[in-house]
């Protein structure tokens, strides 16, 4: 299978809506290349033609209201077929098919959260798509502007603060996600992502500002120039797994012995529970994780449970039904987590109950 | 006695060792507190030009840093101020006065046969407004350290402080400075035109100013209200603007662009003015369809308003206002199209000069032509969702506001230099500035053009590998650029410091300006003149008047004698 190849002016065509906009896109370039070469060629022929020289007398001009009228009104034919054709695609690019799959992505501070259909949320920044099939992606922002843009799908769209926007495409081509170090080791117009392999980039076109430098420690974005995300595009059957089983475990823990234990640790890490709970015993805004696998908790307000599996399940998908005793003064967000996240969180907790 | 143009010789070498404005009166006050409207189109020029200087310094730290991947010079936070102060200085402080203020205040009456301007205490104070202004614009961005870019976009721009309303203060202060500059300019205009000038012997000069004044007095309220509704939002939490006040951030841009999209023709109109005095000096011809040019210049001004929506497509406009404004915006290529097809049609059957300023001049037609060609990419709407926010815009609007503006009011700095100062300049050292400012723009810019459209978005600290070969190209344009601009720097304070005295009308310029003595005569004119021809007919100027035939101008004048 070949890549399709970039040109000089625009990277490689990835999805149904590109060649239709690179068509436009080329036309405008020869008209205007027609228009460059015909106004500086007749102006350097003139300057050489009528340049001063001793004996040589300007000629004052006369009317030529025709000629003027002429191009006057000659370019507006051309203008009005360019904004028709312009707007043609626009629309094709507005107004989704039926059939696609519907996708929300949540744009924050320098970040993208990505929800598939099913609830399912993927690792931050990371944008798996399904090959040959249109996606919606139906955006919000939590802050300020945004806007999502994929150069190689050729689309962009603000995420305002206080409405829903919308855009579609549908990807023509997997993605070559080869292990990479640097960018160069990519194909044309990939970037070396955030697991250490290739994916295409995703970048934030609206001003959103910066207070740091750095990633922080999850591998979070931290400023607007570094928020980007990864498509991956995968095959239909590779996305309807993913929307059953949530998101695969990361690179890091996958085939390992304690494979669940050290997805768990990351997932605590990463969904930022580190922020509030403890692993080692100190105390904090929320009870520690240590010896809470099997304990019994006591409720606010009366009423206890053993700490089980779907305890554990209700405490991270609806922490308000049930407030362990003491700890009232902070709220816990509910997390959306996939199930198998969930046995990770548990396999891990189980470790500090040992 | 009248003098009557067109029948008398100019009387420059009569007034040999005579009156004139810079000497007539001495002493700060009398620079501070003149009401000759040379005086304060000097002081704009000089404040403009420190302006320029400074927006140029945070350009090269912009450049520098983009140099590499990474940090260079400086954080991502310091990076995103000096881009800020890069973008707001250089519109706010510097395009927008820089070719009305300083060259309108300078040459419109002297252009009109005038005394003044209509209203000269009111042209004094917008000066004064206008340094209020510049202070208090610098001050609010370093205090408020306004990271936001130029455009104050809410709600980023609403979240942290209250900086940006001291940042609009700041707009309107400014803007309030072009409204009277405005009104004093429509006014002269209109009332103050010796006998003679009637409507079709306007300077095209002076009718793009016109133009443009139109637009500074009716764009800039729009302003005005856009400040009040962001106090009245801080104050009253009345939610306007910002979604978590239940406003609309959105509304912000239509505001926002309904000014600043007009305040694009207030930038480029006086450029374009410039060019055709230019043009039609170095060609010895009328410039061709002079009526067309004129009216182009005031179908610009009205067609302005009506295109704001363009900046906004990708924003989540509703789909049929983007439809309306992508196809008024098309509109707007057609009375472009007509300004240069008529100025190239003016060097047919010219007498073509390549002096410094034509070189700035025929260099505006090459460079506004690229600019307004990529605005086709923008103005049409599937090619602009993919382009928009990438350095194409950035590169498509330099090319209009520096390849366009900057390089009309280089050229008027060059062309009307001798008249302001009395002083030569070395011509050799011009053409070499000339040269590097020209080439250093383009690599500096044209880069950016395949950087956008292969997907690269502006305002990024950092970029992808890919882009790097790109950036540091842009970046060596920009040095190149700077370097042109000291030579420039240089010739030009030469000339200040020894430079020849310049004749009345070095360039055998038809134009009425070139009629009075060098450095002009403290009432412009000793006596009104009364003008017998166009400022274009050449076919009318005696040889006294006009020395043509020979390659060099000022070289033949001074044989002459
Ligand atoms: C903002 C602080 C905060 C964050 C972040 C947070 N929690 Fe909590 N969590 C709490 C508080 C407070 C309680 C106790 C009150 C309650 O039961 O809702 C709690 C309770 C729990 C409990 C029940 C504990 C017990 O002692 O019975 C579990 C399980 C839990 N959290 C899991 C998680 C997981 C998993 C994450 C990360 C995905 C997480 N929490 C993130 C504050 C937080
Ligand atoms: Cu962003
Ligand atoms: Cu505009």
């Amino acid at each position: 299978m070949t890549e399709p190849q970039g040109t000089v002016q625009l990277p490689p065509q990835l999805s149904t809506i590109a060649p239709e906009v690179d068509d436009m896109y080329y036309l405008i370039y020869w008209i205007s290349v027609v228009f460059f070469v015909v106004i500086t060629g007749a102006m350097l022929y003139f300057m050489y033609k009528y340049r001063r020289r001793p004996g040589r007398k300007a000629k004052a001009p006369g009317h030529a209201t025709a000629l003027e009228i002429a191009w006057t009104v000659a370019p507006l034919f051309l203008l009005v077929y360019l904004f028709h054709m312009g707007f043609q695609t626009y629309i094709h690019g507005s107004v989704a098919p039926d059939d696609a799959v519907d996708v929300r992505v949540r744009a924050m501070q320098w970040n993208w959260e990505f929800e598939h259909p099913g609830g399912v949320i993927d690792e931050m920044n990371l944008f798996k798509v399904p090959v040959n099939k249109p996606v919606r992606v139906i955006m919000s922002s939590s802050d300020v502007l945004h806007s999502l843009f994929i150069p190689a799908f050729r689309v962009k769209r603000d995420a305002v603060p206080g409405m829903y926007t919308s855009l579609w495409f549908e990807a023509t081509e997997l993605t070559d996600d080869r292990e990479c170090e640097v960018d160069a080791d990519c194909p044309e117009a990939h970037q070396c992502g955030r697991n250490g392999t290739c994916a295409l980039p995703l970048f934030c076109t609206e001003y959103c500002g910066a207070p740091q430098n750095i990633q922080d420690s999850a591998g979070r974005n931290t400023n607007h120039s570094t928020m980007m995300a990864d498509v991956r595009v995968i095959t239909q059957e590779a996305y309807q797994e993913f929307l059953e089983l949530g998101p695969p475990p990361p690179p890091e823990c996958e085939g390992s012995d304690d494979m669940m234990e050290c997805w768990g640790e990351q997932l605590y890490a990463v969904n930022g529970c580190v922020g509030c709970h403890s692993v080692d015993g100190s105390a904090g805004p929320a009870p520690t994780w240590q010896g809470l696998w099997g304990a019994q908790r006591a409720f606010d307000g009366g009423g206890s449970a053993v700490a089980d599996e779907n305890y554990i399940r209700e405490s991270i998908l609806q922490p308000q039904a049930n407030i362990v005793e003491g700890y009232t003064a902070v709220n816990m967000p509910p997390y959306r987590l996939s199930d198998r996240q969930i046995d990770a969180i548990i396999a891990y907790m189980q470790t500090l109950s040992e | 006695m009248t003098v009557e143009a067109g029948t008398a010789v100019p009387s420059g070498d009569a007034h040999e060792g005579g009156d004139n404005y810079l000497t007539h009166e001495t002493g700060l006050k009398s620079w501070l507190f003149t009401l000759d409207h040379k005086r304060i189109g000097l002081m704009y020029l000089v404040s403009v030009l420190v302006m320029f200087f400074l927006g140029g310094v945070m350009a090269l730290l912009v450049r520098t840093e983009l140099l590499f991947n990474g940090e260079t010079i400086m954080e991502a936070d310091t990076y995103n101020k000096v881009f800020t102060l890069h973008g707001a200085i250089m519109v706010f402080l510097f395009i927008i006065p820089s070719v009305p203020a300083a060259m309108g205040n300078f040459f419109l009456p002297i252009m009109l046969g005038a005394k003044d301007v209509a209203f000269p205490r009111l042209n004094l104070a917008s000066f004064w407004i206008y340094g209020f202004g510049t202070i208090f614009a610098i001050v609010a961005i370093v205090a408020g350290s306004v990271d936001t870019g130029w455009t104050f976009y809410t709600p980023y721009s609403a979240r942290a402080d209250s900086s940006v309303i001291w940042m609009t203060l700041a707009a309107f202060i400014l803007g309030f400075s072009s409204i009277l500059t405005g009104v004093n300019f429509i006014a002269t205009v209109h009332k103050m035109r010796a006998p003679g000038i009637h409507w079709k012997r306007l300077p095209l000069f002076i009718w793009g100013i016109y133009a443009t004044s139109v637009i500074q007095v009716l764009a800039t309220p729009v302003l005005a209200i856009t400040l009040l509704l962001l106090i009245m939002e801080k104050t009253l939490t009345i939610g306007i603007f910002d979604p978590a006040l239940g406003g609309d951030p959105v509304l912000y841009q239509h505001f926002f662009w309904f000014y600043s999209h007009p305040a694009v023709y207030i930038m480029i109109l006086p450029g374009m003015a410039v060019v055709n005095e230019l043009i039609a000096t170095f060609s010895q011809r009328k410039i061709f369809g002079y009526m067309f040019v004129a009216m182009s210049s005031v179908a610009l001004a009205l067609l302005g308003f009506l295109v704001w929506g363009h900046h906004m497509f990708t924003s989540g406009m509703s789909e049929y206002a983007t439809m309306v404004f992508s196809a008024l915006t098309f509109l707007v290529a057609i009375p472009s199209g007509v300004k240069v097809f008529n100025w190239v049609a003016t060097l047919y059957e010219g007498s073509i000069s390549f002096a410094s300023p034509m070189l700035y001049g025929l260099s505006f037609i090459v460079l506004f032509t690229i600019g307004g060609l990529t605005g086709l990419f923008l103005g049409t709407l599937s090619t602009d969702i993919h382009l928009h926010d990438t350095y194409f815009v950035v590169a498509h609007f330099h090319y209009v506001m520096v390849g366009g503006t900057v390089f009309g009011f280089l050229g008027g700095l060059h062309y009307w230099w001798p008249k302001m100062t009395g002083k030569m300049y070395d011509e050799k050292l011009a053409r070499v500035s000339w040269f590097l400012v020209f080439v250093g723009f383009n690599v500096t810019f044209f880069s950016q053009f395949i950087m956008g459209s292969q997907g690269m978005p502006r305002r990024y600290y950092d970029y992808l590998d890919q882009f790097q070969p790109l950036h540091m190209a842009s970046s060596g344009g920009a040095y190149i650029l700077g370097l042109g601009f000291i030579v420039m720097a240089y010739l030009f304070w030469k000339s200040l410091r020894s430079g020849e005295k310049a004749p009345p009308n070095p360039w055998a310029s038809a134009g009425y300006e070139w009629m009075t003595t060098t450095p002009p005569h403290p009432h412009n004119f000793a006596e009104t003149p009364v003008m017998k021809r166009g400022p274009y007919d050449y076919h009318l100027c005696t040889e006294e008047e006009l020395w043509d035939g020979f390659p060099e101008d000022f070289e033949a004048k001074k044989a002459k004698a």
